[in-house]
């Protein structure tokens, strides 16, 4: 059974349309990943889960029935920003959320304590959150969104500005969350994060999925099996080249992206440009990158 | 993983409002500098005031009236006005009123957290300052009830102001103090908060009875010297008014404000 979906969704601000017959279904217990580039409509599509804002038209439904503010207490929302406060500290903090979402006293402390111990917070629980550094203030909020056990909790870049061990640490802590039946929702930008924890994931763009599957799936939307990246003095020597051999080019930064429909080794990529100047070649496998970028059409016009 | 159980709308509105009140208080309390400023700043007014009164024995008997004007005008103007002003600001910048949007919160649970734990601050203020005033020798000869009704009614009238201020005029911290200080200091002045309303003009009198912080002064004035409920009923039911009028502005504006941060 589906926990939350939305149904042809459309929101317009001004004369801009930020979300256009957006459709997005999650299942109990996955985690699903929202993709895309800043304004595509993920905030939006955040922001009318959360009752912040109204559709202009379709409908959004939670455990199958229309959602309102009484299924939203069923919803955790982790901010992209710290919203903490500042002079309190992190178990004060929790409790005060925890009042909020009207958790008796004894649950609310059992509460609090778990989720100290979760983020392993115990060391810092004393202390004000404006003492603490980005990384601990950061666990902190991701945590204040668990205080009351929500069944859907929405991660909005979670890990942005972690150093990489905090980013791990959080990171097992979404896959316990996912072990224990949370369902998740998470935008990022950080794509091997994405590709780390999501069991499927959703590409947006100008407000609404282009494609959506699991990682295996997306990536067999970029037509090849490799990818190869050449720099070079001679482009039109180069591009020409690749083009001889069958296959597509793309490029990225100043680079020839080439699409290669077999495996090939750096070795035989050489020697197939050989008699060319090459400054730099690079072979690897298709990541979810290259799917990302052919899906929204963020190559550079090569 | 199961949600909380909600509770019946009054039992958690009351919950709400509690840990509201309480968390801004506990917050004030990490707050030294506010709450230096809070008591330091009244209490050193009222030995100033108690220097310039006690040192002339024509106007002794004056002492007695002073702690009245420095409670409104030094200690709950700061603190129940600019401190909601601060209050909201705040909340807003640190985005964690977008944070309460998206909990459960009832608006109304804010609005009556922030008055109780403004209360509790004018509580705490009266005490300094008539504790300080007493000891110099100022005595309040009144109604305890009625004083205290006094000041709860100029609490309600301040921190419905402050909601206005706080959600119209301040976007930022920086904005604070602007509008506090330009339409504050001259109901203060001209509510004869620091000096006998005897030595205003006559057209500025006129103009004084349309100032709160003129009623809220001569009610609490008055109090002090032992008048009764019905001797001061012009002010209070001005006093009255006043608060629920601001009270009534606060919510549309703080209303407002948060129909705007929905759509930030």
């Amino acid at each position: 059974m589906s926990v939350l979906s939305f149904q042809n969704i459309s929101k317009s601000f001004a004369k801009k349309r930020t979300l256009d017959n957006f459709n997005l279904t999650l299942e109990q217990g996955e985690v699903y990943g929202l993709l895309g580039p800043n304004g595509c409509g993920k905030s939006t599509a955040i922001n009318i889960l959360a009752n912040l804002l109204d559709p202009d038209s379709g409908t959004v439904t939670f455990n199958g029935l229309p959602h309102n503010r009484q299924s939203r207490r069923c919803l955790g929302i982790c901010p992209q920003e710290i919203a903490l406060y500042r002079d309190l500290d992190a178990r004060e903090n929790l409790s005060f959320f925890a009042q909020l979402f009207g958790l008796p006293r004894p649950r609310r402390l059992s509460r609090v304590t778990e989720l100290l111990q979760l983020f392993h917070l115990e060391q810092f629980a004393g202390i004000p959150i404006h003492a603490l550094s980005g990384g601990w203030q950061r666990r902190v909020n991701f945590a204040v969104a668990l205080v009351h056990s929500p069944q859907l909790l929405v991660l909005d870049e979670p890990t942005s500005a972690v150093d990489m061990e905090a980013r791990h640490e959080l990171w097992h802590i979404i896959e316990q969350l996912r072990l224990q039946g949370c369902t998740i929702l998470l935008t990022t930008h950080l794509l091997d994060e994405a590709e780390h924890l999501c069991s499927r994931i959703g590409i947006m763009k100008n407000g609404s999925i282009l494609r959506q599957g699991t990682v295996l799936e997306l990536l067999r939307e970029v037509p090849a099996l490799a990818i190869a990246t050449i720099e070079g003095p001679e482009k039109h020597c180069l591009r020409a080249r690749a083009v001889s051999l069958g296959w597509q080019m793309r490029s990225a930064a100043g680079k020839h992206i080439c699409l290669m429909p077999q495996t090939q080794t750096l070795a035989q990529v050489v020697q197939l440009f050989s008699g060319l100047d090459l400054a730099s070649v690079t072979v690897q496998p298709v990541s979810l990158e290259h799917a990302y970028l052919e899906v929204i059409d963020g190559w550079q016009a090569s | 993983m199961k949600p909380a159980a909600p509770g019946s709308t009054l039992t958690e509105i009351m919950s709400q409002t509690w840990a509201i009140s309480a968390r801004i208080v506990r917050e004030y309390s990490r707050q030294r500098r506010n709450l230096i400023f809070w008591a330091v700043f009244p209490a050193l007014m009222l030995l100033l005031f108690a220097s310039i009164y006690l040192n002339n024995a024509g106007t002794a008997s004056s002492f007695d009236n002073t702690p009245a004007g420095i409670l409104i005008g030094a200690a709950l103007f700061f603190s129940c006005l600019g401190g909601t002003v601060s209050l909201i600001v705040t909340e807003r910048e640190r985005r964690t009123l977008r944070r309460l949007l998206v909990s459960p919160l009832h608006p109304a649970a804010y609005f009556l957290g922030v008055t109780l734990a403004c209360c509790a601050v004018a509580a705490a203020q009266t005490f300094v300052v008539y504790l300080i005033a007493w000891l110099i020798g100022a005595r309040f000869h009144g109604s305890i009830a009625l004083g205290v009704a006094i000041i709860a009614l100029s609490v309600c009238a301040y921190v419905g102001l402050g909601f206005f201020f706080g959600a119209r005029f301040a976007k930022r911290a920086e904005d604070v103090n602007g509008p506090v200080a330009a339409l504050g200091v001259p109901l203060l002045v001209l509510g004869g908060t620091f000096f006998p309303i005897t030595l205003l003009p006559a057209f500025l009198l006129k103009l004084a009875f349309l100032d709160p912080v003129f009623h809220m002064n001569q009610a609490l004035k008055r109090a002090t010297a032992g008048e009764t409920w019905w001797n001061l009923r012009a002010s209070l039911l001005f006093l009255l008014a006043f608060a629920a009028l601001s009270i009534l502005i606060g919510i549309a504006s703080y209303r407002q404000m948060l129909t705007e941060e929905k759509r930030a």
